[in-house]
């Protein structure tokens, strides 16, 4: 299933992180892409950058964001934007991602991925600016749904159906991050799967894996861990929803080995692989449901 | 259904909770966050969950917050953090994140200010060797973000005659800060790296020429006047000048003429320079 930009399934992928750079021009590992935080390339000239446009001529990058703040009430920053759009030009970025989120007001920026209430106001704020930035980027977006710890009162209607409906009317790409999925369940007591059931799949272009820290009263975001089982499990529903989509596997604090982590990612296939196969035989489709 | 305040002052009130470094009670309670709503209704803007109170929700970002800038400003100022430890330095990125929140896209811009804010805390120890060694940090980080200048070739150098060199410019990489201290801060960052011995802490003045090459920092500590000589250079003074105008006052006792060599023998090796230029062409 190829969404409606046509953006391939790049395969599985890490992210590009500086405590892999030596290992990664080194060895030319066999991953098949890189996912590469854009503001890390944005204002330096040292040797990040230096690697990046190494690692771009040998794989395909896709650059993710945290900093877009796309539902932001300020005026969008079109600053951040040409370093985006000149960044993206300069390593080929199959495709720009962030986040459905804002980051700060009153020109603050908290560097984090704060929660959205989900209402009318807020769904056609972020419509306007969606067609804004891309506008200005000359290309399409994909919004990840981040972790999200609290909710609005003033919320009308599940964070699904908004980034369903924002993607459809800003006509942007969605990137569907499972363990997110999985992690805003369990914090605010909604089914994944049919989380998931509501995501356009025309629509989704990349899906994010990744570890999380359980709290026990809820959960973290810290992409510090192996994936757990549970969100392997969602994972694989996933694919049988949406279909062969590129997968990422973030990994960020307390990082291994780039083996480790490479081999983290290369499970996705395995199980996109053992989901394929059951789908062939009706009889094990019914296997891998999540929560089985 | 709950009334909704609009985006707007949702975000302004969370910000300014998030911000605020009292208890989520003080927070919801500050002028700031009132502005946007009143205390009296914000505990009705979040939801509780099944374990957490709306508060506690709230407090999740809030302790996130402090965390996140705390671990930005560790990996730019690993010394100072190592010299204060962890206690004090949380301490002061706490005091330092309430006057210059972050107003940048980007945290690499985080502490652009800390080597300023040190020096106005007098409840820190050691003031002044804290200010020393957070000048430097700063100056490592702008090194590590300069954009990249290549290094004067050999065949550029060879190419000017020797008579042409009273008149010659040579202008620093981007990546090259001058610094002078009033303590030994370059030995203190190279301990932490595990390159030498912890100084002594004593008041003794050092110079240092902070660069990068081949995409890796270094610093070069300096003799004082190979510091005057290298500051008038790099404030665009031809090599005579910065001869004149240097060398020939204080130090011209001590410096030889195969010193200077030497100097500028390491200088060039290590890629000081991007361009030489002779007065007046500026072509």
């Amino acid at each position: 299933m190829t969404n409606r930009w046509g953006y391939p399934d790049l395969g599985f992928g890490v992210g590009l992180r500086s405590v892999h750079f030596q290992h990664i021009l080194q060895n030319n590992p066999a991953i098949d892409w890189f996912e590469v935080l854009s503001e890390n390339y944005m204002d330096t000239g040292g040797r990040p950058l230096h690697v990046l446009d190494q690692v771009a001529e040998r794989y395909p990058v896709v650059l993710h964001g945290v900093s877009l703040s796309v539902g932001s009430t300020d005026p969008v920053n079109f600053e951040y934007l040409k370093k985006l759009k000149a960044l993206a030009r300069r390593v080929k970025a199959r495709w720009v991602s962030d986040h459905l989120c804002w980051c700060g007001v009153t020109g603050l920026n908290t560097h984090d991925l704060l929660p959205m209430p989900y209402t009318h106001q807020a769904l056609r704020h972020t419509i306007e600016r969606v067609r804004i930035i891309q506008d200005f980027l000359e290309r399409p977006i994909a919004l990840e749904n981040a972790s999200t710890y609290l909710e609005f009162a003033a919320s009308t209607w599940p964070e699904s159906e908004f980034l369903a409906s924002l993607a459809e009317a800003a006509d942007c790409g969605i990137l569907l991050d499972v363990n997110n999925v999985y992690v805003s369940s369990y914090n605010h007591g909604f089914d994944p799967q049919a989380y998931i059931d509501r995501i356009p799949r025309d629509r989704v272009v990349q899906m994010h894996l990744a570890g999380h820290t359980n709290k026990g009263t809820h959960i973290i975001d810290t992409h510090n861990d192996y994936v757990i089982d549970t969100v392997w499990k969602l994972y694989r529903y996933a694919h049988r929803r949406l279909g062969g989509v590129a997968t990422l596997l973030e990994w960020d604090a307390n990082i291994p080995g780039f083996d480790v982590v490479h081999g983290e990612a290369l499970k996705a296939r395995q199980f996109r692989e053992q989901e394929d196969a059951a789908m062939k035989t009706p009889e094990l489709a019914e296997v891998p449901a999540y929560g089985d | 259904m709950a009334t909704d305040p609009g985006l707007e002052r949702i975000q302004r009130w969370m910000q300014a909770c998030i911000l605020d470094q009292g208890t989520a009670e003080e927070a919801i309670a500050s002028e700031k966050a009132q502005a946007a709503i009143p205390a009296e209704q914000a505990r009705s803007v979040v939801l509780p969950s099944k374990t957490l109170s709306a508060l506690e929700r709230l407090d999740i970002y809030r302790d996130m917050y402090l965390l996140r800038m705390e671990e930005a400003l560790s990996i730019d100022y690993p010394s100072l953090k190592h010299f204060l430890g962890p206690d004090e330095f949380m301490r002061l990125v706490t005091r330092y994140v309430e006057m210059y929140p972050s107003r940048s896209y980007t945290l690499n811009r985080l502490g652009d200010h800390l080597p300023e804010f040190v020096a106005t805390r007098d409840d820190l120890p050691r003031k002044e060797f804290c200010h020393d060694l957070a000048r430097l940090e700063y100056a490592l980080t702008c090194v590590f973000d300069a954009a990249e200048t290549p290094p004067l070739a050999a065949e550029a150098v060879r190419a000017l005659p020797q008579e042409a060199w009273e008149h010659a410019r040579l202008k620093p990489i981007e990546a090259f800060r001058l610094l002078d201290f009033s303590y030994p801060v370059s030995r203190y960052v190279g301990a932490v790296d595990e390159e030498n011995p912890f100084p002594r802490l004593a008041r003794k003045k050092t110079w240092v020429a902070a660069y990068r090459s081949n995409y890796n920092l270094h610093r070069m500590d300096l003799a004082e006047p190979a510091y005057g000589l290298l500051s008038a250079l790099a404030s665009g003074k031809t090599l005579g000048e910065a001869i004149v105008s240097t060398l020939t006052r204080k130090w011209r006792p001590a410096v030889k003429q195969a010193q200077l060599f030497e100097w500028f023998r390491d200088w060039m090796a290590e890629g000081f320079f991007q361009s030489v230029e002779l007065a007046g062409d500026r072509s």
